[in-house]
């Protein structure tokens, strides 16, 4: 079978299984555990090809070649090894969920087993990856399968889900790193071919960074110190998750990850000083806090951290013995952790207790549970003639030669006797706490009170029990057959060594070193136990005064607190807070253009007339008292007289058409702006000195760039080419005079009909607001003392002005509808034709006596559209003669004589003299209060619930 | 030369209104800023030539016509944004106030009874405009 | 197939905007605005798709609108990176729209064609090569979104739709005045022709002057801050279309002019490399220091902007593409983060990590769309995110910034330390007594158009919480009652209001499996930014 088609096949039985689940409920584990098993087979069959050191089964199929990233697959000693432990103690998991899990609904387990077998699946992909992005991807898909398997075990689980993910999370994206630089240090993403790059001998900083980096992950995953925390975190997990996160999947992950760059690091200063000081500490760390612990679960748990600092240690000594070594304890630890935490579970199920406080006497009641922990636990004290034994001997063997001062080896082994020893004394204490009378300590605790454990407890069906006993009784045959076990265990030391190992095992190597060692442990153990009451008056006291947890957690809150503070930067709806910010760019680029200081053309100084200071100054008398008052009237008058002042610029340099439109424009502005006033305090807020002292600065600052800016960019050329086109080609091309008309109707048409766009949104956006908001209400002055007097008769006051509009308006529309023909030809055109119009309109709408009374109360809305759509209609007759607002010209013989140039773009300006009169009868009769007063039947009814009933 | 004094000074004084408080002064900043800067565009075009661009004119003293049709644009352009801003200003609560005095309370945006929101511990970060 | 298609560009903006202005005079029937929406929505995404397909091999469409000599009119222009952005921003709003539809905020008048509206404006700023045309459809874009922002907005207060206005109005005046420098010293604002032109210290600073007013658009540190505090304000399905549309079309421009005018000028590159990292890392802190998932996740949005600005700032063809993928991954993933918020606001009524508990139990579509956008977001395999932030980071180590790499790869923890906050407070949790009380103010409020801020009736709400706890049964195959206050009974989300979320988390998982389709199709974009002598020739048909 190939390794697509294995790696498929696991996929498969994801989906299998889920559906089983379905129709057989818990039994679909029967289902998983045959798949899995069979694939076990499958792969065992295919491990002879791949026994010589240096051959692999190697498959690729592209996936983003862009990045040069494949499905690249390769199966050699080392991935056999842990294949073989991955699925096979998935298999027996499978099988033991079957009965652990509760057949009380048929539903509740497809996500179990679905997060299960996915991890199967990962872990498969991670063993068999040879591609570094594609072993990051199955490295990640394995955190996230550990963290969804946690946090679906009930609410306790969310606080140690999220920290396990985190934790290993955060390794996972220093294997990221690593994979990246390594990528782009030797070039090519095949994992195979980039541990064989010479850079690993010729650069040792990045040989060095890259151990940190990868070391990271490793620990992260397989739970070393510092980064130990999460695994007993991680214990509200049910038990066959635990089984199989410790003894195959997740930890194991971290050790396969280590073995994987172990060619490449073996001999690097930084990975072994890592390795090794991290992996002792660990041990005994681990070791001791199980000796603490209660919860049979617990224990196992910080068993298993110890145990793997064990491994760790060992590939961090990197000799080819001791990677065999760790290759062969991966294999001893899968097989009696996993039974281990079966018999947890199974105590659990049928004594509904793990805590050693609680269990007694079940030795005589679950006989074939007590002798698989036996068994098992033997063989993780390294009991002869387990497998355990063999894999600490040589464990011990390593040890004691690192290579390197001797000191050196005396230290290490010391460790690992120590650690050795406490394993060995809580081994006794699961055995002795979880079946005889032994309570840990004479402390009662007060959770003890509500669990009492049940007066009958029954053996475990043989169904339940055999998954348990199956791994324990393997280590009990492999530690006499071990030489079955050569060939693999070699071959997967050889490729993590990178060199060819043959393994020689031996259940008795004579009397050596080691044996003494181990025998001292025994000893040591066996007094432990024996005195056990005494040491756990020890034990019981606090070794640290903190948690790892604790240090996680102040992590996170401290990131939280600190994201608190950079939010507050901006946390509010201030608007000077927010304007003034981009002001800090600008300020920077205007540094940044003074020290490229750039050379300047000459300017084309015409020596401007008087009447351009005479602007100036004119400018200056509206605009200083503008900024200066506190009314808002005042203000807008003085910036309208502004306006006019601008009008007069444009006027004076030849911008006829602009200046019209800046007056006209000017005048609407002041009118709209009139009509808002009267819903608004008559003064400004108040703003404190210092802040006026600083926009000032900011202000001055600004007004000085502008006119440096002014002076430095413009000028300093004749006119441009495309300028100087339209003066020429203007008229040939659209038979307009008026350049300006014509490029904003026929050259530019395209703005011009964005622009006409902008005007009508902006008077649908204030009557669709103005339906969903009311208008603030008016601040009517205090008429009182004009009580009676004339001032009041508003029909009367007005009655000169409406005399003017009635005979001026309709006059003004015309003159306004004249405006829009000619536009073409003199300055006029859409826009200041609709101006003149509109301030025909205001001028009407002034002279009404009162607000209600407002003449124009036309179909403003259909106005509006009807100017975007004549716009685009228009634009689309362009095409007739092949693109989009092309004019089409057609000249119109008169009655008269003559004939009217006629173009389409008329019809253009036309849209653009709709939109721009309707949005001044809109703005007339919105911000005037017309529809506020009187309703607007027009709008169609507001749907129920959005629109606000006003 | 009076022409870029001219700029700054509406620049200056737009940027200053801008900056304070209430929409009415900040609406009439941007209405100098945008006079600043059709100027501008007006001076890139090269103020040299002060004729207005029409056929027939002396070409060599017409004017630069497309400065003069953008700042046309961007005139029509800003007189709509204009009148929006000045709807915002007078729709809502209160006045025209951009600053406003207390915190808006927490919870605006989810705003649950308040009766609910006793018992739950209540953040304080999202709206102290401080 | 060219030659037919490139007069054919101008349509991107004028069917919607003909579509647009009709709908203004809204007609009664809401149906038919919904369908023509739709309709013109659909339409816009199928021909992008078109010209996507057109342009995968790089080849350039341009057409001089109403055909008068290069240099004269105004140039639209299709190539392989507007193209791509042009289908996925309508694809968003789309999306968008239909949630819109589902939430019932569709039927007030003229949203519709707001939309519509400011899908041609979009359309016109993607395809125009002029700076000037340009300032005009970033107007039709922003118009139809402050009524959006305002009339969706159900706060009483008008501070962030105010904000809003006047930010943006800042920016463009800016921009304007950008144009403006250089038509001063260029005498042109075609970009064709700009092409190179900063060389010239004096334009550089002029264009630079343009992509200051870009970045307070993109909410670049540090004027990032507006952003959080307006897409709070208004709704959320809204503030879901802006971060696809406004942000984005701002950010491409930010690539546009970096890589026509300034053609990777490399202290530039650098200036912009600061920032955008500041940015990144601002964003992502700021993020998880929130306690509501809508500022949450704008500011997730804001880091991304940062994310995506690396890529420009690289300039290597890697790092271009990746960026652009970036940009492709963030628009769907923030997309359909944010309509996960609305829906979760919308119906639970309060979108506050404290008030709303236990949603994994009671929503499983909801859980799936926001598993697959939080881990994409955090860049974890196998979803679009982890292709595009694994590209990124391989660009920057690439090209010689390796501080920059690590960067990215630590914010990464950061963003997925704010997802896991929502996860832990929202998702795992368990319920408050009072979540019923909020959902059914949310609703009460909705049903009467109230504003946050009126007052609402007590005894309504009472009695509508009653209602729905009496009549919503507990969700299939969940036990009742693990300390639920309700039995798991009370308000739960229609599916039509997550329907949108999942198809496009669904599209963040198909670019990730299928990655080598966003990868390669980012590549082609670049291939463009990177060498743009086909632009300038396709526009000035030299």
């Amino acid at each position: 079978m190939s390794l697509i088609v294995l790696l498929s096949a696991t996929l498969a039985i994801v989906v299998i299984t889920m559906i089983a689940t379905h129709v057989m409920g818990r039994a679909a584990g029967w289902l998983a555990a045959a798949g899995l098993a069979s694939l076990t087979v499958v792969v065992a069959a295919r491990v002879p090809e791949v026994l010589e050191p240096g051959t692999a089964i190697v498959e690729s199929v592209p996936w983003m070649p862009t990045l040069d990233i494949a499905l690249r697959l390769r199966l050699d000693g080392l991935s056999a090894l842990f294949l073989i432990i991955v699925l096979g103690i998935g298999a027996i998991v499978m099988a033991y969920s079957a009965r652990y899990l509760s057949d009380r609904s048929v539903h509740a387990h497809t996500g179990y087993f679905a997060w299960m077998l996915l991890f199967a699946f990962s872990m498969t992909g991670l063993v068999l990856a040879d591609d570094l992005v594609l072993l990051f991807v199955f490295w990640e898909l394995t955190t996230l399968c550990s963290f969804f398997l946690i946090n679906r075990s009930g609410r306790r689980a969310s606080a140690p889900a999220v920290r396990t993910l985190l934790v290993t999370a955060m390794g996972g994206l220093a294997l990221l790193f690593a994979v990246v630089l390594i990528i782009t240090r030797t070039g090519t993403t095949i994992v195979s071919e980039a541990l064989l790059d010479p850079v690993w001998q010729n650069d040792a900083g990045f040989a060095a960074g890259i151990a940190v980096l990868v070391a990271l992950a490793a620990m992260t995953k397989s739970a070393q110190f510092p980064f130990h925390m999460w695994l007993p975190d991680a214990m509200v997990a049910p038990t066959p998750v635990s089984a199989y996160l410790h003894a195959a999947a997740m930890v194991k992950a971290g050790i396969y990850l280590l073995l994987l760059f172990s060619p490449a690091l073996a001999m690097t200063i930084v990975w072994q000083s890592i390795l090794v000081s991290s992996g002792l500490i660990t041990a005994v760390m681990g070791a001791v806090f199980a000796l603490r612990r209660f919860d049979l679960k617990e224990i196992m748990a910080y068993s298993t951290i110890s145990q793997l600092g064990l491994i760790v240690a060992l590939i961090g000594v990197g000799t080819p013995s001791a990677l065999t070594t760790a290759a062969l304890y991966t294999l001893a630890h899968a097989l009696f952790k996993a039974s281990l935490f079966m018999v947890v579970g199974i105590v659990d199920q049928q004594a509904g207790t793990r805590d050693i406080r609680l269990l007694r006497g079940l030795r005589g009641r679950m006989p074939v549970t007590f002798t698989t922990t036996i068994l098992a636990g033997l063989s993780m004290a390294g009991v002869f003639p387990l497998l355990g034994f063999i894999s600490k001997e040589y464990l011990l063997g390593a040890f004691s030669e690192p290579g390197g001062p001797v000191w050196l080896g005396v230290l290490l082994a010391g460790t690992a006797v120590v650690a050795s020893t406490a394993t060995f004394a809580y081994t006794g204490r699961i055995v002795l706490g979880g079946f005889t009378r032994y309570r840990g300590t004479e402390r009662a605790s007060d959770d003890l009170d509500t669990h009492r454990m049940p007066d009958v407890v029954r053996e475990a069906a043989p169904a339940f029990w055999a998954p348990a006993l199956l791994p324990a009784a393997l280590g009990l045959l492999l530690g006499p057959a071990i030489v079955w076990l050569h060939p693999l265990v070699g071959a997967a030391g050889s490729a993590a060594a990178g060199e060819p190992y043959s393994a020689t095992f031996a259940l008795f190597g004579g009397i050596t070193l080691e044996l003494a060692l181990s025998a001292t442990i025994i000893t040591l153990g066996l007094v432990v136990i024996s005195q056990r009451r005494r040491l756990d008056r020890v034990f019981e006291r606090r070794i640290l005064p903190f948690t790892a947890i604790d240090i996680v957690e102040r992590v996170r809150s401290g990131a939280i607190s600190l994201g608190t503070r950079v939010g507050s930067m901006s946390r509010t709806d201030a608007q000077g807070a927010h304007l003034s910010a981009p002001w800090i760019l600008l300020g920077a680029l205007t540094v940044a253009a003074l020290f490229l200081a750039p050379s300047l053309g000459r300017v084309i100084e015409p020596g401007e007339p008087w009447t351009d200071a005479l602007l100036l100054v004119l400018l200056l008398v509206t605009v200083v008292p503008a900024v200066l008052t506190h009314t808002r009237l005042t203000a807008l008058i003085l910036v309208g007289g502004a306006g006019f002042v601008v009008a007069l610029w444009f006027f004076a340099l030849g911008a006829i058409d602009v200046g019209l439109t800046q007056l006209l424009v000017e005048l609407l502005t002041v009118v709209a702006l009139v009509l808002i006033l009267r819903r608004l305090p008559a003064v400004f807020h108040r703003v404190a000195k210092s802040r006026q002292a600083a926009t000032a600065a900011i202000a001055i600052g600004a007004g000085a760039v502008a006119t440096l800016a002014t002076l430095v960019f413009t000028g300093r050329r004749d006119i441009s080419d495309v300028g100087q086109y339209f003066l020429e080609e203007a008229y040939v091309d659209t038979g307009g005079t008026n350049i300006v008309n014509t490029i904003l109707v026929d050259y530019r048409a395209l703005d011009t009909l964005g622009e006409l766009t902008v005007i009508a949104v902006a008077g649908i956006v204030i009557m669709g607001v103005l339906r969903n908001r009311p208008l603030l209400a008016e601040r009517t002055p205090d008429l009182s003392r004009w009580e009676g007097s004339s001032l009041l008769r508003a029909a009367d006051n007005t009655l000169p002005i409406r005399m003017v509009a009635r005979w001026a308006a309709p006059v003004i529309i015309l003159l306004s509808l004249y405006l829009l023909l000619r536009g073409h030809y003199e300055p006029g055109g859409g826009f200041i034709s609709a101006l003149v119009g509109g301030t025909g309109f205001a001028l009407a709408y002034l002279g009404a006596s009162t607000d209600g009374r407002a003449p124009v109360r036309w179909a403003y809305r259909g106005l509006l559209s009807a100017g975007v759509v004549v716009g685009v209609l228009s634009g689309l007759g362009g095409y007739l003669v092949g693109s989009f607002l092309r004019p089409v010209r057609v000249d119109i013989p008169l009655p008269w004589g003559g004939e009217y140039g006629f173009t389409s773009a008329l019809i253009f300006d036309l849209g653009v003299y709709f939109a721009v009169v309707a949005i001044i009868i809109a703005l007339l009769n919105e911000l005037g209060g017309v529809r506020e007063r009187y309703g607007d039947t027009r709008e169609p009814a507001p749907s129920p619930g959005r629109e606000r009933v006003s | 030369m009076s022409l870029a004094l001219s700029i700054g000074v509406l620049t200056a004084a737009g940027v200053y209104l801008v900056l304070q408080r209430g929409m009415i002064r900040i609406i009439l900043g941007f209405v100098l800023l945008t006079h600043a800067v059709n100027l501008l565009i007006i001076a890139a075009g090269g103020v040299s030539r002060r004729e207005a661009p029409f056929f027939g004119g002396d070409t060599s003293v017409a004017a630069d016509a497309l400065p003069q049709a953008f700042v046309l644009t961007a005139i029509v352009i800003a007189f709509a944004i204009t009148v929006v801003m000045a709807t915002f200003a007078v729709v809502g609560r209160g006045d025209d106030d951009t600053e406003p005095d207390h915190p808006e309370p927490d919870d605006s945006a989810s705003s649950g009874p308040s009766a609910a929101a006793g018992g739950v511990e209540s953040p304080t970060n999202s709206g102290d405009a401080s | 197939m060219t030659g037919v298609l490139e007069p054919l560009l101008p349509l991107f903006v004028g069917a919607p905007l003909l579509i647009g202005g009709l709908l203004f005079v809204a007609p009664r029937h809401h149906l038919l605005r919904h369908v023509l929406g739709m309709g013109t929505l659909v339409a816009l995404a199928s021909g992008a798709l078109a010209l996507v397909v057109v342009t995968a091999d790089g080849t350039v469409l341009a057409h001089q609108v109403a055909i008068w000599p290069e240099g004269v009119s105004i140039p639209f222009v299709a190539d392989a990176f507007s193209s791509l952005l042009l289908l996925v921003t309508a694809v968003l709003s789309a999306v968008c729209f239909q949630y819109l539809i589902a939430s019932g905020e569709a039927r007030s008048p003229s949203i519709a064609s707001f939309v519509i509206v400011l899908a041609g404006g979009v359309g016109g700023a993607l395809l125009t090569a002029d700076l000037f045309n340009l300032f005009v459809f970033i107007e039709v874009m922003l118009l139809p979104s402050y009524g959006l922002l305002v009339i969706l907005s159900r706060r009483g207060g008008m501070g962030g739709s105010r904000l809003y206005v006047t930010v943006n109005l800042l920016a463009s005046t800016l921009f304007l005045a950008g144009v403006g420098l250089i038509y001063a010293v260029e005498g042109t604002v075609n970009l064709a022709e700009l092409a190179g032109a900063a060389d010239d210290p004096v334009t550089a600073i002029a264009a630079a002057v343009c992509l200051a007013a870009i970045a307070v658009k993109a909410a670049v540190f540090p004027v990032h801050g507006w952003l959080a505090r307006t897409y709070a304000a208004t709704s959320p399905a809204v503030a879901a279309l802006f971060s696809g549309l406004h942000t984005k079309v701002a950010v491409y421009i930010f690539y546009r002019i970096s890589a026509v005018i300034f053609e990777g000028e490399a202290t530039w590159m650098l200036a912009i490399l600061i920032l955008a990292s500041v940015t990144l890392i601002v964003g992502a802190f700021a993020a998880v220091g929130e306690r509501e998932i809508r500022p949450l996740l704008v500011f997730q949005m804001i880091s991304g902007i940062g994310f995506i600005l690396v890529g420009v700032a690289l300039f290597t063809p890697l790092g271009i593409a990746a960026g652009i993928a970036y940009m492709v991954h963030h628009m769907i993933v923030m997309g359909s983060l944010l309509l996960v918020a609305s829906a979760i606001e919308q119906t639970y009524g309060s979108g506050r990590l404290d008030r709303v508990a236990g949603l994994r139990t009671r929503e499983p579509l909801l859980t799936a769309a926001f598993v697959v956008g939080a881990l994409s977001l955090a860049g974890l395999p196998p979803f679009s995110g982890f292709v595009a932030k694994y590209a990124l980071v391989l660009a920057s180590a690439d090209a010689g910034q390796v501080l920059v790499a690590g960067v990215l790869v630590v914010i990464s923890l950061v963003a997925l330390m704010s997802m896991m906050k929502v996860w832990a407070d929202m998702f795992n949790g368990k319920r408050h007594a009072d979540v019923e009380l909020l959902a059914a103010e949310a609703r009460v409020r909705t049903r009467a158009g109230l504003l946050d801020d009126d007052p609402v009736d007590g005894d309504d709400v009472a009695a509508e919480a009653e209602w729905a706890i009496e009549r919503h049964d507990p969700p299939r195959g969940v036990q009742p009652a693990d300390e639920d206050p309700h039995d798991h009974r009370g308000t739960r989300i229609p599916v039509r209001l997550i329907v949108p979320a999942l198809v496009l988390a669904g599209l963040s998982v198909a670019l990730g499996l299928g990655g080598e389709l966003l990868l390669s199709l980012a590549e082609q974009a670049s291939v463009g930014l990177v060498d743009t002598s086909d632009y300038v020739r396709a526009v000035m048909g030299e």
